[in-house]
């Protein structure tokens, strides 16, 4: 039994109790979803259904940005799906992988993805549309 | 790799109905949603990083294809939320109601809710696909 579980520490870290990590990361999925539903939903209904993608260029996303209560919406909408759904495929791939190592690879991957994605809107967010406003009909 | 076969395996050959696939489509649409999502954030970025080639994507998005991809990712994004919703009130409010009985009544009041909201929405972006392509 002993030598057993010194071979595999894997099994044993898998189905050993969770930590304070996990166990906030569970609660962030919850309360995150939660503000998803407007965050996400409202998004969704305005530019899919409602203005839809044949009225969408950058004209629209600089007078959509031109107000700074939509920029505010789209960084939160941006922190809390984004965070959301990476933290998602991470709680995913634990289930798969379970040897420690394994996991602090994928886990630096998909936090180094989750970084750099966000890190990239965030710099859009910021800058807005890079032309001169009013802009020409492309 | 077999531990990935034997939970594939075991997510085909399970039988325990509705929970069982209320889960799968839980995890098939976050999975579909957050793949989508990073793709949308880059061509987004675009916008400042270079708008001639935001207005490249924007038209492979009106694409007749994509349009239809569309209808489907918004039915993931509406059930993915109200299953969401139903699971974070179990765990956090109803624990005591992870019943079997209740899990079988609530995965199909999450299905039919869906559909409610998902119809109107697909019926409104599908004319104006059609309006737009044909
Ligand atoms: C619209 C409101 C949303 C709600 C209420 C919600 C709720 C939840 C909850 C409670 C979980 C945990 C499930 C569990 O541990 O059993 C979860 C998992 C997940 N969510 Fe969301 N979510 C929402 C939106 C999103 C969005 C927009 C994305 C994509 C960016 C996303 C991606 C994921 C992923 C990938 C998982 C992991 C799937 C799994 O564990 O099988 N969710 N969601």
């Amino acid at each position: 039994m002993e030598a057993k579980l010194k071979q595999r520490p894997s099994a044993l870290e898998a189905t050993a109790a969770p930590g304070a990590f996990e166990r906030h990361a569970w609660t962030w999925m919850r309360i995150s979803g939660v503000l998803l539903i407007p965050l996400v939903w409202i998004h969704t209904l305005l530019q899919d259904v409602i203005v839809g993608v044949h009225a969408i260029d950058v004209n629209y996303v600089a007078a959509r940005w031109a107000n700074l209560g939509w920029r505010i919406f789209d960084v939160f909408l941006l922190g809390f799906a984004f965070a959301h759904g990476m933290n998602g495929v991470r709680q995913v791939a634990f289930e798969y992988i379970h040897s420690p190592r394994a996991r602090r690879i994928t886990a630096g991957v998909i936090f180094a993805l989750w970084l750099v994605i966000s890190a990239i809107g965030a710099i859009a967010l910021i800058g807005g549309v890079n032309q001169e406003f009013p802009l020409q009909q492309q | 790799m077999s531990s990935l076969r034997t939970t594939l395996a075991g997510y085909v050959g399970y039988r325990g109905r509705e929970g069982h696939w209320g889960f799968l489509l839980h995890r098939i649409t976050g999975l579909g949603v957050v793949l989508f999502l990073a793709i949308h954030i880059v061509d987004t970025a675009l916008v400042y990083f270079n708008p001639a080639l935001y207005m490249e994507a924007i038209r492979i998005y009106q694409s007749t294809l994509f349009g239809i991809a569309e209808v489907f990712l918004v039915f993931c994004i509406i059930y993915h939320g109200i299953n969401g919703l139903r699971v974070a009130f179990f765990d956090l409010i109803a624990p005591s109601a992870w019943a079997i009985y209740r899990q079988r009544v609530s995965v199909r009041w999450t299905l039919i809710l869906t559909l409610i909201l998902w119809i109107p929405a697909s019926i409104r972006m599908l004319s104006n696909l059609i309006e737009h392509n044909f």
